[in-house]
This record gives structure tokens, sequence and C-alpha cells, in this order.
């Protein structure tokens, strides 16, 4: 359904995205995650037609991006990564324009009222007055109320407390059993974890790996948190073979995978004062796995 | 239809706060005038004090160093319409057309609009066509404000002349607008406004020199606002149709390059 093929696009600061290529099938929740200024939003800005790329191409439905943006904005649903909107209207006139533009068929009106209520919010109320968060469940509804086969999500949590970033996740979930494809930037691993089939990692512009997340979870990465109890135990946990992730004073991370004799072999050759074992998070597995 | 009806509305809803502001000073200002002509048209000491006035002071208020003094449109042109209402209207175009494109373009506000399918040559000429709307619409508000003015103090006027000052206004301030727009779809915000103004005031200053000094009138025919001469046209000195069809084809042309470099441009959205 999306494909990225070689996507080059060069700002003069040297950031930009640089020969990214990755396919989203029909019906797959894509996570897109990196830090900021990683090329996230790039991505989805030449996605939308809104720039154009040095080189390479992006289809949505083997269609150009860019050649055929305005009939391709048929089926996409779209939330920008930074909301802003007409300051004078109210977020019931925004919804309304944004029907209208998209041929103000009842469904929408339908769609657009359900999910004002599943977001509690108060519509009527100016834009200019809105909160951020309030501003995104309006970019929210904006991009769901319409159906759309193809959902470009920039940053969609931002901004959302708890409780509708759980109504947040329900809508992606229904979307996708009604076979939307979506592809979501995003730099929080939790979000992705709970949405996604796959994720990318970008980083610096380069597309470093795509990972099924089910994968992800696999990765049988077990972390400890554990407390030399004293500097010549530190040394010797130091000049161990055991696979250290950080230390900070007599405090070591140790994340290891698959077999644990090895951390017993060591523990037992010395003395500890705290040992504690992590839930394995995503996060933990992502970024062992990437080292 | 070559406009998106929903989004004139929408952007007519943002911008008509402007518009009443604009036009209720207008009408206010227009019937003052009015209210004032009377007395001063009956004291010959201030036609014969205006006949003193050096022709270069004449110039720099935009009225012709030999035309009348003594009519409501002598008065009415320097008073009004000559500079502060020119003026007025073409920093109204310049800061509509800037809010309307590039402010948008830069604050984001247009990433919604555009995730529509709505193409974005039919976005920009929504927004051209709102600019030239409400220009169209202080125009219609100044000539009402001078009928309602002139009819409440029984002032006789030619309506028709006043028509015809309308129609080469409204192409005046819509080639302004164009170029104005063609900066907005260009650039920043900044730079465009600073581009916009800054031709203006170009113009403006070629008009003002040209009027000073008889060695550079050379310099007035490169000037937009020798086209724009309000007491020749209500006095029927000058025929405006010429003016009007080179105004009209120059913004249909500037507008035509904007819509061509807005389809072409990186959009920040």
């Amino acid at each position: 359904m999306i494909t990225i093929d070689r996507l080059t696009k060069n700002y003069p600061d040297g950031k930009g995205i640089h020969n990214l290529s990755f396919q989203v099938p029909q019906g797959e929740v894509f996570g897109f995650l990196g830090p900021n200024g990683a090329g996230k939003t790039t991505t989805l800005r030449i996605l939308m037609g809104f720039i154009r790329p040095d080189q390479g191409v992006a289809r949505i439905k083997g269609k150009d991006t860019l050649g055929q943006r305005t009939k391709l904005k048929r089926i996409i649903g779209y939330l920008p990564g930074e909301l802003h909107f007409f300051g004078k209207l109210s977020g019931q006139d925004l919804l309304d324009l944004l029907i209208d533009m998209h041929g103000g068929a009842p469904t929408l009106k339908h769609n657009c009222a359900i999910l004002r209520q599943r977001f509690d919010l108060d519509t009527s109320q100016k834009i200019s007055k809105m909160s951020k968060g309030m501003k995104q469940k309006l970019g929210l509804i904006s991009a769901f109320m319409l159906g759309a086969e193809v959902l470009l999500l920039d940053e969609p949590t931002s901004g959302l407390d708890p409780l509708m970033q759980k109504v947040f996740i329900d809508l992606i979930r229904e979307e996708q059993k009604k076979g939307a494809t979506i592809l979501m930037s995003s730099h929080q691993f939790a979000e992705i974890e709970k949405t996604c089939q796959r994720v990318g990692i970008v980083r610096d512009g380069n597309l470093l790996a795509v990972e099924e997340i089910s994968r992800l979870k696999g990765i049988q990465y077990q972390t400890f948190d554990i407390r030399a109890e004293n500097q010549e135990a530190a040394s010797f946990l130091r000049e161990s073979q055991l696979p250290i992730a950080s230390q900070k004073g007599l405090w070591f991370k140790v994340a290891i995978s698959g077999d644990l004799s090895l951390l017993w072999e060591v523990l037992s050759q010395t003395r500890i004062s705290e040992f504690h074992q992590r839930a394995l998070e995503l996060e933990d597995a992502f970024l062992q796995y990437y080292r | 239809m070559f406009i998106s009806r929903p989004f004139f509305r929408a952007m007519f809803k943002e911008q008509r706060g402007n518009l009443l502001k604009i036009s209720g000073a207008f009408v206010l200002y227009e019937t003052l005038l009015s209210w004032v002509y009377p007395a001063i048209a009956k004291t010959p000491a201030v036609g014969e004090i205006v006949d003193t006035i050096p022709a270069a002071v004449k110039t720099v208020f935009g009225v012709s160093p030999h035309a009348r003094t003594d009519s409501f449109e002598a008065f009415f042109s320097s008073q009004f319409l000559a500079r502060i209402w020119t003026l007025i209207m073409a920093a109204y175009g310049i800061m509509t057309a800037n809010a309307l494109v590039a402010q948008l373009v830069e604050d984001g506000s247009l990433a919604l609009p555009l995730s529509a399918p709505l193409s974005r040559s039919k976005l920009i000429i929504t927004q051209a066509a709102l600019l030239f709307v409400n220009n169209a619409i202080l125009i219609g508000v100044t000539l009402g404000g001078v009928f309602l003015g002139t009819s409440l103090f029984r002032i006789s006027i030619n309506k028709v002349s006043y028509l015809k000052l309308s129609l080469l206004s409204l192409s005046f301030f819509t080639a302004i607008g164009s170029y104005a727009f063609l900066f907005a779809a260009s650039g920043s915000k900044e730079k465009s406004l600073a581009y916009a103004y800054g031709l203006t005031a170009l113009f403006y200053g070629l008009d003002v020199v040209a009027g000073l000094w008889d060695k550079l009138n050379w310099a007035g025919t490169l000037s937009l606002f020798h086209l724009l001469k309000p007491q020749d046209v209500l006095e029927g000195t000058v025929n405006p149709a010429g003016p009007i069809k080179g105004l009209t084809t120059s913004a249909a042309v500037l507008l035509g390059v904007a819509i061509r470099i807005f389809e072409k441009r990186d959009l920040p959205l």
C-alpha cells in the first residue's frame, strides 16, 4: 500500500533523509521510530506531497505521492506533527470545513460526532482558546473521521493524557480491523509497542532497521541492576566477561541474552549488596538489538 | 469551480473582523468630510489658502498641481482618496495576501486544508479571490460612504465618475494584491512582506519625486501610482479604461506566476 523507494531529501543544515526504503502492506500498522530530527516528519511530508524528494519516490496504492497528491488525499487521513489551525474558528467550524472539503458525506458527520464523544472534546470552543491536548484531540478527530484507507500520523499521542492515549490505541486497532493501513511516527516506544506490527527505526535520516514487534519482544534480553559491595568487587565485575550496559559508581546494569550461567558464575566469585531483575521492555530490547 | 467554497467561507470568517473595522473607519471619515465640506466651501479664504500652496506640496498629497481646488472632488481627493485611502488599501492588500498565504504556510495552518483533496492552485486562487472580494467590499463601502455623506449634507456629485473611480481602484488594488501574492507564495512571511512593502514604497516614492521635479517627470511613468489619480477621474479629465485593462492584465499574469511557484515549492506543513 505504501512504498518508499530510495527516498532522499537534503536540507541546507545537513539534516534530511538519505536513501530510505521500506514498504507497508495493506492493513498493517507500521511504527516509524526515532529521536527528534531523525527524518520522520520529512518522510510523512513527502508522502503527503508537501515537499518533493531530491531522489527516489514515494507511492501510495502505486500512485506517486507528488504527481498525484490531490487524488491521493481522497484516501488519506493526516495528522500533522505540529498542530496550528485558524485561530478565529471554533473546533467545530474546522471539522465542518474539513468535512465539506472531503465532500460533505453524512457518514463523515456521523463519524465526527462519535469521535467527539470518545475524545470528550467540546468543539464549540474557539481553537485559539484550546490547550495543546485539546488541539491534539481535534487533529485526531479530523484524521480518524474520514474513515480513510491510509492514515499518516505524526506523533499522534503528543499532549494526550493516559486515558485519551487508550482511546487512541483502541481507535488504531478498530481502523486496522477495517483494513486501514497506518504509518505513525513516534519517539515513544510504548506507543509503538501497543499499536504496531512492525517498526522502522530511523536515526540521522538513515533507516537503521525494520523489525517485527513480536520478534523484538522475543529477543530474550534480561536486564539486571547489580550493586557491588565495594570498589574491589566493582573492579572484579568490570574485568569480568559480563555484558555491562552501563555503570554508575558501584551500580552496574547488565543485559544478557540467553544463558545466564556466566552471570551466576561471576556473582559467585565476588560480593554484591543488591540485585534486581528488570522487567523486559521493548525499549531495552530494541536498544540492545541495535547497540 | 475554480475556488473551494467551504474554504472561502472559512477564510472569510477569519478575515471579516479586519474588514469590518476598516469599513467602519472609512464610512466615519467620509461622513465627517462631507459634514465639514459645506462650511469650507462657503469660506473663500480656504480656497485662497489652497491656491497659495506650492505645486510640490500638492503633489505630495496626491493633488495634481493644475487641478481645481474649489470642488468637493478636489477636497475629497486631497483629504482622503489620493493618499490616505490609497495607502491604507495598499497596506491592507499586502498584509492580507501575506496572512492568507505566507503566514499560513509558515505557522502550519495549511496542513489540514491541504490534506483534503484540494489542489494547491485551487487553494491559492481561493485565497486570491478572497482578497479581491474583500477589496471590492472596501471599495464598495467607500463608495457607499461618499454617497451617504453627500446625500446627508446635500452635496451634489457625479455618481458615474465615482463608479468609474471604483472600477479603476479595484483593478489597481488587485494588481498590488497580485504582486503581494506572488511574494507571499514564493517565500517566508518576513521576506514577502518586506518585498511587497518595499516595492510599493518604491512606486510611491517615484510618484512623489516625479511630481516634485519637472526633470524627473519620467520617473512617474515607472510608478503604479501614476495610474490612480482620483481627482482627475472624478473630474472626468482622465479616461480610466486603459489603466483598468492594463492593471487587470498585469494582475492576471502575476497571479498566474504565483500559482505556478506555489505548486512547485516545498511546503513545511
